[in-house]
């Protein structure tokens, strides 16, 4: 019997798209999701650009999730709630079917998106909005799921932490299927003048679709993005009988913690390239296997750095042959949702092959020698592909994801 | 003790009606006194809380929700009729609901 691990389905909701289709076209024509934040007033604040989801989502949003319901969430539940039926749907799942018991649910939760910029709250409501497990529990509620519902916190890795979780759940007999991946939105005055004071935030905004620029000399920090990834994982072998569309194996994971700083990751990237080598060896996967990287890659001064010496510790010189790419350049940095986004976005660039740019590529940092894939999208068949996931308090994940036969 | 006049009956069951059609997002014609809260409309139990605030607001009543609580615990509320009814009792008795016990 396979212990393999599939995901039969997926959901994104993001600057670039409500739908897998247009997300994913928008990315390969290297389009930039950030704009000029209309959320609130940001006249005050030093950074004052964002890649959010478009407003139009809300009337979207209305077609999938019960009026009552979406009055008891927040926006950014909303989101979750959304991809999380995109991905079912996708999937061709049918839960009446199923053993609810072995149905499973795990977000990566950091904010539950309940801040002075969320409207219409009511006192009923305000617990409703605040509690960080509601993502995964909404969720589970929509399909009246048995199995274990959860949401897991580690910062930007939370939504990869929440898939590999899952995996490690049906690899070990826990669960048929696993609704995995998060949702983000810390687009608010308080959270973006708190990054602002940690100078961890691009002041670049003008123009905004220029100021996300991983891996180049003028970077300047990270801008923040929202939005919602989900995967439905499942068994090999369960994905087969019920006849569904594979389309892609999660080959495996790397987990890790660097036990250094609550910020700053750990010197020349140790913690990175640990994190890198114990997900290779967890896929079975050799380092000449690797073809794509999608990258961290935050546009912050110390993160670029120091993934790129992982990158280089772990691959040598094999480094210089494997294509990375930030999709951070176009969507921002989405961080809770960040780890199932991008994983999603190496997913499909698998399945396509073809592989998404780093837009803004226009000054290299002389330091960062290797292949970004800079500013124009690139054919290339590949077979195994990893995405990689740090956060604040040192937590790394990384996913490896690898083509599926026949698709 | 309130005295409950025809016209305090209706007016109780229009905003009982239309509360749940407007959240539960449901056609009012299809709802009647047998209509389940939870099984019909996919309603939840804050709907109650919240109805109870309309009333009290609208009624200026003197009513605490863990009296309420006490009462609804020995006579719960399935049906949109169960539930106009208990809103009369507590127009009706107030905070003094739970006599009607003895």
């Amino acid at each position: 019997m396979s212990d393999k691990v599939v995901i039969s389905g997926m959901g994104i909701v993001s600057s670039l798209g409500y739908d897998l289709e247009t997300f994913w076209k928008n990315l390969v024509e290297g389009k930039s999701g950030v704009k000029k934040i209309s959320l609130f007033d940001a006249s005050s604040c030093a950074t004052r650009i964002a890649a959010e989801v478009p407003q139009e989502f809300e009337e979207y949003s209305r077609c999938l999730v019960r009026k009552r319901a979406a009055g008891q969430m927040t926006r950014v539940t909303r989101m979750c709630l959304v991809a999380a039926k995109q991905a079912v749907t996708l999937s061709g799942l049918d839960f009446e079917k199923e053993d609810k018991s072995r149905c499973a649910v795990i977000m990566g939760v950091v904010n539950t998106g309940n801040s002075s910029v969320e409207k219409d709250t009511s006192p009923q409501n305000t617990v409703f909005k605040s509690m960080t497990n509601s993502m995964p529990a909404w969720i589970s509620l929509e399909y009246q799921l048995l199995g274990p519902n959860f949401a897991v916190n580690t910062a930007c890795a939370s939504s990869a932490y929440a898939i590999a979780i899952g995996m490690q759940m049906i690899r070990d007999g826990n669960a048929d299927i696993v609704i995995a991946g998060g949702a983000d939105s810390i687009i608010n005055p308080e959270e973006i003048n708190g990054f602002n004071a940690l100078y961890a935030l691009s002041v670049a905004n003008d123009p905004p679709e220029a100021a996300s620029r991983p891996f180049t000399a003028t970077r300047d920090g990270f801008v923040i993005g929202e939005g919602a990834g989900v995967v439905i994982l499942e068994s090999e072998e369960h994905a087969i009988k019920r006849n569904a569309q594979i389309h892609c194996e999660l080959a495996g994971y790397g987990l890790s913690s660097e036990g250094y700083n609550i910020m700053a990751p750990m010197k020349d990237g140790e913690g990175m390239a640990a994190t890198i080598e114990k997900a290779l060896k967890n896929a079975g996967v050799s380092k000449s296997e690797i073809g794509y990287i999608n990258a961290h890659g935050t546009s912050t001064e110390l993160n670029d750095r120091y993934e790129t010496m992982a990158i280089k510790r772990v691959f040598g010189e094999g480094a210089y042959r494997i294509p990375i790419s930030s999709s951070k350049s176009m969507i921002g940095h989405t961080i809770g949702a960040a780890g199932a986004i991008e994983g999603i976005i190496t997913l499909l660039s698998l399945k396509n092959n073809t592989l998404t740019p780093t837009i803004n590529y226009t000054d290299p940092d002389p330091d960062l020698d290797l292949d970004y894939t800079p500013n124009v999208s690139r054919h290339k068949e590949i077979g195994v592909a990893i995405s990689n996931s740090f956060g604040f308090g040192g937590h790394n994940a990384t996913l490896v994801f690898r083509k599926y036969p026949g698709i | 003790m309130a005295k409950i006049t025809e016209s305090t009956r209706n007016e109780v069951r229009e905003i009982v009606f239309a509360f749940f059609a407007e959240e539960c997002e449901a056609d009012k014609s299809h709802i009647t006194d047998n209509t389940n809260i939870i099984k019909d409309l996919d309603g939840d139990s804050l709907m109650f809380l919240e109805l109870i605030e309309i009333f009290k607001k609208k009624y200026n009543l003197d009513i605490e929700l863990k009296t309420i609580g006490k009462y609804a615990v020995k006579h719960p509320v399935e049906t949109i009729g169960q539930l106009i009814e208990m809103q009369m009792l507590i127009i009706e008795h107030e905070n003094r609901i739970l006599e009607l016990e003895k």
